[in-house]
C-alpha cells in the first residue's frame, strides 16, 4: 500500500487506492467508480501543505502527468494549463513565450492549482493572493462529469472555486491571468527590527513587493524589497546593511529555494492590526520560545479580494508565518502563539497548521454560506469531504 | 593585490563547553548573549566546514555546513544555526569542527543575561611555526 508523505514529513497516510491518471477521461472514470462504490476521493498536489487537506483512507489521485501549457493569448493576457503544473513550471513555460504570473509565494514548488485552491500568496500591498489569477476552469465533479466555469458566465462559482480546498471538484485545466514578462530587482536589507517596523508602512506603499523576516535569536530583521527596474525606492534612508542585490526575470527572482524543511502556522490579520499583532508575537517568542525556536518569522502584505473563503476576503491583510524545523515538536510553540493571532482578528491559512474548527471559522467569513451554497450544488453528497474538511467546514447550520 | 601564501591552524577542532546563554540584557542583536566561533582561513583554498553538535542526552546533530573563503575570516554565532537543527539555548553542548583545509578557530561567549555581571570570554590559540 503506497504511503503518501507531505513535503515536511509531518503528515503521512496510506490511501486505499492511489492513481496517477494520464488524461482527463481516465480521471473521470476513477472518480465515477469511486463515487459509485460509496468511497471518498482526494487529490494530492505538491504536498506542501501542513494540514491534512488530502488525507483519505479511500482513493488518492495525483495529476503529475497533467503539466502542459495548453494555450495562451497575449492580447487577452490569459494562459491555460493542465492542473498538475507547478508554479515554477508554469512561470518557466510562460517566460518562454514572453509572459509571466503576476506574483508567486515565497516558494514556487506548489502546483498552480493547489496554490489557487488554498489562497497561497506572496507579498505586495496591491497584490492579491494567487487565487486571483483564476478566470476559468475545467472541473470534474463527483459524478465524473466535466463542467467548464468562467468568470464571465459564472462569477459566483468562480468566487467559490478560488480558495476551495478541492471541495468543489478537481481542476483538470485552469485558465489564469498573466502579464507580459517583466524583470524584478531585489534588495535584501538587514536592519534593527524597531527600525523595520517604523518604516514598513512607507516601504509597502512605495515598493511593489515588500516583506520582512524577523529572527528570534538576534531580534533583527531582514527586509526584502522588489520592484521592476527603475521603479520604487532606489535608496533607503534608514540604517541598514544590504546583503543582497540582484535582478532577473520575475519567475527566477521572486521565489526562493528552500531545502530545509519546516512546519508552518500562518494567520492573515486585518492590515490595521498586523504590526501590532507581530509585536505581540515577537514579545511572546522572546519571552517563552527562544530556547528552542530559531527559525525566522515572515511578515507579508496581501491585497483584499472577494473570494468567498479566501483568508484575505474583504480586507487588506498582513500575514504572519511561524516556522519550526520539521521533525521538532511544534505544538507547544504554535499553540501558545495562536491565541494572539485570534485576538487580533486573524484568519488561518487553510493549508497550514491551526486549531480552528467550523464553529470558530464561520464567523470570520461573511460569505461562508455563499460558499456552502455553491459547494452543495456542486457536491451534494459531500464526496470530496474528508474528516478534516468536515471539521473545518461543517457546523450544524452550514451544510 | 598581493596574496600572502601561508596556512595556519588545523583541520579538526573541538570545544566541549558550549552553552548559549538563555537570557540577554540590552539592545539586540549587539547585546544578545551568544556563543560564537571566529574562523580564520589564511590559506589560498576555500574552506568547507562541517560541524557536529553533541549533547548530554541526545544524539549528535551532524553537518552544520559553513564555508569560509580563502584568506578571509568569518564569524558564526551558534544561536543562528538552524540547518539541520537549531541548538537549544541554555543547554550544554559540544562541537567538533572538520575542515577540508587548515583553519584557525577561536570560540567566544558573550553573556549579557545579568546586566551587572555581563561577561565575554575567548579561547586562546597558539600557532606553531611550520612551513
Amino acid at each position: 500500500m503506497q504511503q503518501w508523505v507531505n513535503w515536511s514529513g509531518s503528515l503521512s497516510f496510506s490511501p486505499g487506492h492511489y492513481w496517477e491518471p494520464q488524461h482527463e477521461d481516465e480521471l473521470c472514470g476513477i472518480v465515477r467508480r469511486t463515487c459509485a462504490a460509496g468511497k471518498k476521493i482526494r487529490l494530492a498536489a505538491a504536498g506542501h501543505s501542513s494540514s491534512p487537506l488530502v488525507q483519505t483512507p479511500d482513493t488518492l489521485i495525483h495529476l503529475r502527468h497533467f503539466k502542459k501549457l495548453l494555450k495562451y493569448d497575449v492580447q487577452q493576457q490569459t494562459a491555460t494549463f493542465q492542473s498538475g503544473i507547478s508554479v515554477h513550471e508554469a512561470n518557466a513555460a510562460l517566460q518562454a513565450v514572453g509572459l509571466a504570473l503576476f506574483n508567486t509565494g515565497d516558494v514556487d514548488v506548489q502546483t498552480l492549482a493547489g496554490a489557487i485552491a488554498t489562497g497561497t500568496h506572496g507579498s505586495g500591498r496591491t497584490l492579491q493572493n494567487m487565487a486571483s489569477v483564476l478566470c476559468a476552469a475545467r472541473v470534474v465533479n463527483s459524478c465524473g462529469d466535466v463542467s467548464v466555469y468562467s468568470d464571465d458566465l459564472h462569477p459566483d462559482i468562480l468566487r467559490a472555486l478560488r480558495v476551495s480546498l478541492g471541495t468543489l471538484g478537481f481542476f483538470t485545466e485552469i485558465t489564469v491571468r498573466v502579464m507580459p514578462l517583466f524583470k524584478l530587482r531585489r534588495h535584501e536589507l538587514f536592519t534593527d527590527t524597531d527600525v523595520c517596523l517604523e518604516h514598513f508602512d512607507q516601504l509597502s506603499a512605495e515598493n511593489r513587493n515588500v516583506d520582512f523576516y524577523w529572527y528570534p535569536r538576534s531580534d533583527e530583521s531582514k527586509v526584502r524589497i522588489l520592484n521592476e527596474p527603475g521603479q520604487g525606492a532606489q535608496s533607503f534612508a534608514f540604517q541598514h546593511h544590504c546583503v543582497k542585490k540582484e535582478e532577473g526575470w520575475v519567475g527566477e527572482i521572486l521565489p526562493r529555494k528552500r531545502d530545509l524543511k519546516f512546519d508552518e502556522m500562518e494567520y492573515a490579520l486585518p492590515a490595521a492590526n498586523g504590526l501590532a499583532c507581530f509585536q505581540a508575537v515577537r514579545e511572546r517568542i522572546k519571552k517563552r520560545h527562544r530556547k528552542d525556536v530559531a527559525w525566522r518569522v515572515l511578515v507579508r502584505n496581501i491585497a483584499k479580494d472577494d473570494n468567498y473563503i479566501s483568508p484575505h476576503h474583504g480586507r487588506d491583510s498582513i500575514s504572519i508565518s511561524l516556522h519550526h524545523n520539521a521533525g521538532l515538536p511544534f505544538e507547544q510553540f504554535f499553540n501558545d502563539v495562536e491565541p494572539i493571532f485570534i485576538e487580533y482578528g486573524g484568519r488561518p491559512h487553510w493549508a497550514k497548521i491551526h486549531s480552528l474548527t467550523a464553529r470558530q471559522l464561520r464567523p470570520l467569513y461573511a460569505e461562508w454560506n455563499a460558499f456552502h451554497r455553491v459547494r452543495k450544488a456542486l457536491d451534494p453528497d459531500d464526496f470530496f469531504i474528508n474528516d478534516y474538511l468536515r471539521k473545518l467546514l461543517f457546523t450544524d447550520g452550514a451544510r | 593585490m598581493a596574496h600572502v601564501n601561508h596556512t595556519a591552524g588545523r583541520k579538526v577542532w573541538a570545544f566541549a563547553a558550549g552553552h548559549i546563554p538563555l537570557t540577554s540584557t540590552g539592545k539586540e542583536p549587539v547585546f544578545t548573549s551568544h556563543d560564537k566561533i571566529a574562523v580564520l582561513n589564511a590559506g589560498t583554498a576555500d574552506a568547507s566546514i562541517r560541524i557536529t553538535i553533541y549533547y548530554e542526552n541526545e544524539y549528535p546533530v551532524q553537518d552544520h555546513e559553513i564555508g569560509v573563503s580563502a584568506q578571509r575570516v568569518r564569524k558564526i554565532r551558534f544561536n543562528d544555526l538552524i540547518n539541520p537543527l537549531p541548538i537549544p539555548l541554555g543547554t550544554p553542548y559540544a562541537f567538533v569542527l572538520r575542515s577540508n583545509v587548515e583553519v584557525v578557530v577561536q570560540f567566544s561567549r558573550a553573556d549579557t543575561g545579568f546586566r551587572d555581571a555581563a561577561g565575554f570570554c575567548v579561547t586562546p590559540f597558539f600557532q606553531t611555526d611550520h612551513e
